[in-house]
């Protein structure tokens, strides 16, 4: 059986009135990349966070290698490294500076700290810009410093945060490699992202956040899986609104989701049922503009469990 | 620990790196206003104190309470800048560091404490060339005492920092502060034409204000004839600084622990 690295036991947190994360209990293995999926303001960040000791529950507890994160801060801070969704760094400072100064704290000596820096800065292509003032650096670079710094620290658990946010598409590979190898070399990694593919590349397990929720928990096909009918019907329509009772009939199918002019229906067997869906369009005078059927993505499966888009709602 | 409490103070040394047109900039000025503007003001006001001053120069004087303003200021702006890293996120970052929270409190105080006298240091030698001051002890011990004064003033804006978690409410705050303290103090004024005023609360205030004690404890560590002039001793002002100090920084620890810890920032 596989140990427990992090264990989330009820876990809330409240800012005043709001409650940012409501009762989430779930357990990431050692050894694993456990992927956070959720939009913005789903409650991923402050998980996180609290995880790292920078928050306290409001209520459960959370256990680092069954360290408490409530009674043994100090002890969980030295077992986690995060790299923050924005980078952390005031516009005059130089990352070579920066990371210098991380890796002295996380207990390197300083020859050992000025080898380190330089391996991890020129692994992750940041060496050609180690004097360049923060202002001068892209936001994709930025987000490079900031995983410098647990590349750096080779921490336990690392938590990363988005990192591949603002990253251009080549680097966004390298980036996940990284990672991978990371986890190869035994650190538990925990990644929030609300980018589906890069969950699917990158992540073992992966949990559904939303609204402070956890909505669901699994690998990846087991995800796909937890869509009953198995395939997915998108239709966009030409019509400003759908008559009610064509969406009546489509729900004989199966679950149908509808916003705008778009409409997706998650039904079995996909391919045979296509052609009666057109047929209802048809009879109901409104125009198909595009339909197409497909596997679930884990964006079907976001949207299956929520009913929000991953992107776009905060 | 101590290692650890290294690191963490190195963090606002290596900020000050980046400063050098900053820096070399205030160093001028300073310059102009103690070999320029200070002769004038004292040329104009020395005749007229002298009964106060026990005959002792009050260029002497000004200069000091010039060099103490100064370091007040440069406290002051460490804090600014800790007060910037609030807004970045940067107290986040440091939270999460594998530090326990009263060394990283610590190691802020006296690194942003260690930032101010080296961006003094200049200016006060300076001050000390201008002054004819020679005596290595007493110039190590007046910047051992302005160490301990800047450690007081950086909790004290951590804590308004902390408190009030808005660079712009800090400002308000610190920038009202700053006008009262300042004013309110013995830097440009002695303590006797302070009572001269007949403003008793203007003379209380001036006497419990650790600016006066700070510009004091170097006119009397420097001038001993100054004795006659700041009515309390060279111990009582050095006592008074350290408990300003240390009190503080006991305050901004319990800050960094209690206000800050896991979330209580936000």
């Amino acid at each position: 059986m596989r140990s427990k690295a992090v264990e989330i036991k009820n876990f809330t947190k409240k800012f005043g009135g709001f409650t940012a994360v409501d009762n989430l209990t779930l357990d990431i293995y050692e050894g694993e990349i456990f992927g956070l999926l959720g939009p913005n303001g789903s409650g991923k960040t402050t998980t996180l966070l609290t995880i790292a000791t920078v928050y306290k529950p409001s209520g459960g507890d959370i256990y680092v290698f069954g360290h408490s994160v409530t009674r043994e801060d100090y002890e969980v801070r030295k077992l986690v490294g995060i790299a923050f969704q924005d980078p952390k760094a005031m516009w005059i400072d130089k990352p070579i500076d920066l990371l210098k100064w991380h890796a002295r704290v996380v207990g390197y000596s300083g020859e050992e700290a000025k080898r380190v820096v330089r391996e991890v800065m020129e692994l992750l292509g940041l060496w050609e810009h180690r004097n360049k003032q923060f202002y001068q650096l892209s936001g994709g670079t930025r987000k490079k410093v900031e995983l410098a710094k647990v590349l750096i620290q080779k921490p336990r658990v690392a938590i990363l945060d988005e990192p591949t946010a603002q990253v251009d598409v080549l680097s966004k590979h390298a980036l996940w490699d990284v990672i991978k190898k990371l986890r190869d070399e035994g650190t538990t990694v925990i990644l929030a992202t609300n980018d589906m593919f890069e969950a699917e590349r990158v992540c073992e397990r992966i949990g559904i956040i939303y609204k402070g929720r956890l909505r669901a928990l699994g690998t990846i096909s087991e995800l796909k899986d937890s869509i009953p009918s198995g395939d997915v019907i998108e239709v966009q329509y030409e019509a400003s609104s759908l008559p009610g009772e064509l969406l009546r009939e489509l729900e004989v199918y199966g679950k149908v989701k509808h916003e705008s002019n778009r409409i997706t229906i998650y039904v079995e067997k996909g391919e045979e049922k296509v052609v009666d869906i057109v047929d209802l369009f048809k009879k109901r005078g409104v125009r198909i503009k595009k339909i197409m059927v497909k596997e679930p993505t884990l964006d079907d499966v976001f949207t299956y469990i929520t009913g929000a888009k991953l992107r776009g709602e905060e | 620990m101590l290692r650890t409490l290294l690191v963490i103070a190195s963090w606002d040394l290596i900020k000050l790196k980046n400063q050098k047109v900053f820096i070399a900039m205030r160093w001028a000025w300073f310059t102009v206003q103690i070999l320029v503007f200070a002769r004038a003001i004292s040329y104009i006001v020395s005749h007229s104190v002298t009964q106060y001053t026990g005959g002792v120069d009050y260029y002497h004087f000004y200069i000091l309470g010039v060099y103490t303003t100064l370091l007040y200021s440069a406290s002051i702006a460490r804090g600014y800048m800790i007060a910037d890293e609030f807004d970045d996120g940067i107290v986040e970052y440091h939270l999460a560091l594998p530090v326990k929270r009263n060394i990283l409190a610590v190691g802020r105080v006296i690194g942003s404490s260690i930032s101010t006298i080296i961006f003094t240091f200049p200016m006060m030698i300076i001050v000390y060339m201008v002054l004819g001051v020679r005596d290595i002890l007493a110039i190590l011990v007046s910047l051992v005492s302005a160490l301990v004064f800047s450690m007081g003033v950086v909790s004290f804006v951590i804590m308004i920092v902390f408190t009030v978690k808005s660079t712009d409410l800090t400002d308000i705050i610190v920038g009202a502060i700053d006008a009262l303290l300042v004013r309110l103090s013995t830097v440009f004024y002695p303590l006797p034409v302070i009572m001269a005023t007949g403003i008793a609360p203007y003379y209380i205030a001036a006497l419990a204000n650790p600016i006066s004690h700070m510009a004091d404890f170097l006119r009397i560590l420097l001038f001993p004839e100054y004795y006659l002039v700041v009515q309390h001793g060279l111990w009582a002002s050095l006592v008074y600084l350290i408990g300003f100090s240390m009190g503080l920084l006991i305050l901004a620890i319990e800050y960094y622990e209690k206000k800050l810890e896991a979330g209580g920032w936000r």
